[in-house]
């Protein structure tokens, strides 16, 4: 990730007395999949759109190729047309008027290609999402999956070498989506593209992501791979908001503890420096044993719920820290009312930054 | 990336601001001067016909008080019968056919437009023959069979509230059954199934969630109105029955014509729409109406049973007595040398097309409403679309201001916005006056609000990001203009087209002083013949005017049938 595609610094973005967007700054390198993710209304389309151009910042710098797109102390502004990022928008944005080929082909006719380009371009990409069989069809008679195809096909056809995703597979079934992203990541990684992809689904964020930035309330809660954004949360908000996660009230007491409220010490790590004002500690669902194991916190517990979901078996404990949620395999159920010895390892007993 | 750098250097100052100021310039002077003339010449108590005006005063509006309170009255007596007749009209029919199994629904359904496409005047030349006072053929069939005096009388308030509701109120179908509409059908069906019956279900449930939506058309229809002049022009002033529409015309035909009376009338009738109409729009707008979600709703109408054939009457009797009648009514007096009911009596002739197809004026007054339908609504649409995707689709600042002053004419009754463009150019010094460009740039004026609505509905259903999609891949404004907006456009561009045309040649109120000796317009044509010639001739020419209408619209809706299909 030596070479930088592109950088965003203190963007802001203001909607009337609104702020959308309030002094985010990121870069993405050359071939990085990078993705934005948070719940709605957290400004991850609007920063987006404002690299796309389609959005006017109010204050902030944005750069693609070293260049400047956009810049509020010089007042450059650069015309979306005119930035040669592509985009797969979130309503994939098929023109229902033109064929499947003519969709695929606009980008490569406003630059001026020459037939045989054109439609050598076109099949080139329609090849890569396995569309080329219906190149002359009406894009209006598309199914759902099938106009994602082609939106990508015509994203990539013009070989931007920064292409944005606004959420494009959220329209999609369950199955379907499943699907999309493997493929989405093969053909990203095939082609080299430098993409920003938004989305509010945390899974797929960590599924298709080099590195993730967790957004909320139009700033950046956390920057960092998929692992480093699950395995050491930042705060409370990248806790709750990214997988699943028992947050335990309580205070530091120096030296990797943790006094919680109910009296228990726990030994924490800490991804930050700790400042001794911090209050909560979280512990993924998925890193709780239910059997004693040397070296780890160790917590007794009464199972009260056992909900069976299939792929895990989610218990809720009652225990001194409070109710704790476990996920666990579907091997060696235990019935309700068991006892049962909570056991996590220091490492994910992530003190939280206040 | 090359392109980025030259467009770095130089942030390019786009031709789209320019267009904005240039536009609004233009729909500034088209809308709003008008008006300055006519407040200006509102508060002119000097020499009625002086230009510029020298004295000033508020004697104008102080006489409406004093002497035109009869008027008044008249105006808001006849406005209220009319809007509760075509509230009370519009619910039952809007009921009746999105809530419940009326057979034959979807036709019935598109049948209630009728009305609206034959237009108050026709409408009320239809009913001055069905129930005129003696000659009229109710009265004729009650003396047939041995009745006396007259059983009906046009000629009165209610008649031409009657005529209004008919034939204006169909707005007030439209209004409420949308809001009818977008009920969530579960609403009722959980009454249903807590035991209520079909009737009190309609009372207790249907009726609350859809009052906000009649209140909002009894409002707006309330509005209309005040400013409706057809109806009250041919049947008020046989029975001298005037409104404020019929005053401020008569003032202007008096000699001198006191344009001061004419205007204060017509801004003091401009204030009171303007503040309902607004209120209007607030109400929709603070989102009263709770039964409108956006969503769509399947329809889910209740089984009235046997009770469906008498709703079926219902709603068959209401065509019958806005379109059937009517159009029966003129055809039988068009094609008779003295208009009767009697059969036996009647003289069959076609003498009376051929008069008004022969008489010169007739003719190249229906020319020209021709010729300016055709060159209106063509080149209004070019220009309306361009203004919708402004207001709806562009980033400018302005756009508000623009969209304020698309719709202004809205609030302006027809006649007063007539007298406003007559004021002012006599007073511009362009020589258009009495010309068919003068008609032209006013029915131009006067479509703004009908064109751009029709053309926003398609732009707005237009997903946002199919243009954006555009330029992002790296096509230019004028590009995305002409490949992506324009030929998703199409179709509303066509329908706002056959609209507009339409309204031409229909025009009425504003046509009514613009027109001038050699610049004459069918509307006007046919209200003049209405006062001076026969009955059976005005009914002949009011009829080439509703078919001239109707054979345009069917042969453009093959052609947009055509354009549609190539489409898909």
């Amino acid at each position: 990730m030596s070479e930088t595609r592109i950088e965003v610094k203190d963007l802001v973005v203001r909607y009337g007395d609104q702020v959308a967007v309030n002094g985010v700054s990121f870069t993405v390198g050359r071939g990085e999949h990078l993705t934005l993710l948070g719940p709605s209304g957290c400004g991850k389309t609007t920063t987006l759109r404002a690299i796309a151009g389609l959005e006017h910042p109010s204050s902030g710098k944005i750069s693609l190729e070293g260049h400047a797109v956009y810049d509020a102390a010089t007042r450059t502004n650069v015309q979306t047309e005119q930035r040669g990022v592509s985009m797969v928008f979130q309503s994939y944005a098929i023109w229902p008027h033109m064929s499947v080929f003519d969709n695929v082909a606009y980008g490569l006719r406003v630059r001026k290609q020459g037939q045989h380009e054109i439609k050598a371009n076109v099949e080139r990409a329609l090849d890569l999402v396995q569309m080329r069989h219906l190149a002359d069809r009406g894009a209006s008679k598309l199914s759902g999956g099938q106009q994602q195809r082609v939106a990508l096909a015509r994203a990539i056809a013009f070989s931007p070498t920064v292409v944005l995703f606004d959420e494009p597979l959220s329209n999609l079934d369950a199955k379907l989506r499943a699907e999309m992203r493997v493929e989405l990541r093969e053909l990203q990684r095939r082609l080299g593209i430098t993409s920003v992809y938004v989305t509010h689904d945390q899974e797929e964020a960590l599924a298709i992501s080099d590195r993730v930035i967790v957004m909320n309330v139009g700033v950046i809660e956390q920057i960092g791979t998929p692992e480093e954004i699950y395995n050491k949360p930042r705060s409370r908000f990248v806790a709750d908001f990214v997988g699943s996660a028992n947050l335990i009230k309580g205070k530091p007491a120096g030296d990797g503890t943790f006094v919680t409220e109910g009296g228990t010490v726990l030994k924490v790590m800490a991804p930050h420096m700790p400042h001794g004002r911090e209050t909560e500690v979280a512990v993924r669902t998925a890193y709780i044993g239910l059997e004693p194991l040397a070296g780890e916190n160790h917590v007794p517990g009464k199972v009260r719920q056992r909900l069976f979901h299939g792929d895990f078996v989610q218990y809720v404990v009652d225990s001194p820290v409070g109710a704790m949620i476990v996920r666990r395999p579907p091997t060696n159920l235990l019935p309700e009312g068991a006892d049962v010895t909570l056991s996590f390892s220091p490492e994910h007993c992530v003190l939280l930054e206040a | 990336m090359a392109d980025a750098s030259t467009g770095i250097s130089r942030p390019r100052l786009n031709g789209q601001a320019l267009t904005t100021l240039a536009v609004l310039l233009i729909v500034g002077f088209l809308v709003l001067l008008p008006m300055v003339f006519l407040v200006e010449e509102s508060l002119n108590v000097g020499d009625p016909m002086a230009f510029p005006p020298v004295e000033f005063g508020i004697a104008n509006y102080v006489a409406i008080f004093e002497e035109d309170l009869k008027t008044v009255w008249n105006t808001l007596i006849i406005a209220v019968m009319a809007t509760v007749m075509a509230i009370f009209i519009g619910f039952t029919l809007a009921w009746i056919l999105t809530r419940t199994n009326v057979p034959g629904r979807e036709k019935l359904e598109r049948l209630m437009e009728l009305p609206y496409y034959m237009t108050p005047l026709v409408g009320a030349l239809a009913w001055a023959v069905i129930a005129g006072p003696k000659s009229g053929f109710i009265n004729q069939m009650w003396k047939a069979v041995g009745g006396t005096g007259d059983i009906a009388d046009i000629y009165t308030h209610f008649g031409i509230a009657w005529v209004m509701a008919l034939f204006e109120g169909t707005v007030a179908f439209v209004m409420i059954s949308a809001s009818m509409k977008s009920m969530d059908p579960a609403l009722e069906e959980s009454a249903r199934v807590m035991g209520a019956s079909k009737l009190r279900t309609m009372l207790t449930v249907t009726l609350p969630l859809v009052m906000p939506g009649v209140l909002g058309a009894m409002l707006f229809v309330f509005a209309e109105m005040l400013g409706s002049f057809a109806a009250a022009l041919v049947l008020g002033i046989p029975g001298r029955i005037y409104v404020i529409t019929t005053a401020i015309w008569d003032s202007t035909l008096s000699y001198p014509p006191d344009y001061g009376r004419a205007s204060a009338m017509g801004l003091s009738l401009f204030v009171v729409m303007f503040f309902m109409l607004s209120f209007y729009r607030r109400m929709i707008r603070r989102g009263t109406f709770t039964t409108i979600s956006g969503k769509a709703f399947r329809p889910r109408p209740m089984e009235m049973g046997r009770l469906a054939w008498v709703l079926f009457g219902v709603c068959a009797l209401y065509v019958a007595l806005a379109v059937v009648f009517p159009i029966a009514a003129l055809l039988m007096t068009s094609l008779q040398r003295f208009a009767t009911v009697l059969l036996d009596q009647a003289q069959w002739t076609l003498a009376n097309y051929e008069t008004a197809l022969s008489l010169g004026p007739v003719r190249t007054a229906l020319f020209n409403s021709i010729i300016l339908g055709l060159g209106v609504a063509t080149v209004g649409v070019v220009i309306m679309a361009l203004l919708v995707w402004i207001i709806y689709r562009s980033q400018l600042r302005g756009r508000g201001a623009i969209e304020y002053l698309v719709m202004f004419p809205q609030a302006v009754p027809r006649l007063v916005f007539g007298l406003a463009l007559l004021w002012a150019w006599l007073n511009i010094p362009i020589g258009i006056y009495g010309t068919l460009w003068l008609l032209a740039l006013a029915y131009f004026t006067v479509m703004l609000p009908l064109g751009v609505r029709t053309l926003a509905g398609v732009v707005l259903q237009i997903d946002k990001s199919l243009e954006e999609c555009a330029r992002v891949c790296g096509a230019s404004w004028a590009y995305q203009m002409r490949t992506v907006t324009l030929p998703l456009l199409k179709p509303g561009i066509l329908a706002a087209w056959l609209l507009i045309f339409m309204a031409c040649v229909r025009e009425l109120g504003a046509s009514a002083f613009l027109m001038g000796p050699n610049a004459k317009v069918i509307a006007p044509s046919i209200v003049s013949a209405f006062a001076t010639s026969g009955t059976e001739l005005t009914a002949a020419m009011a009829l080439i005017q509703t078919f001239t209408v109707i054979v345009a619209l069917v042969i453009l809706f093959r052609v947009a049938r055509g354009m549609t299909k190539e489409l898909q």
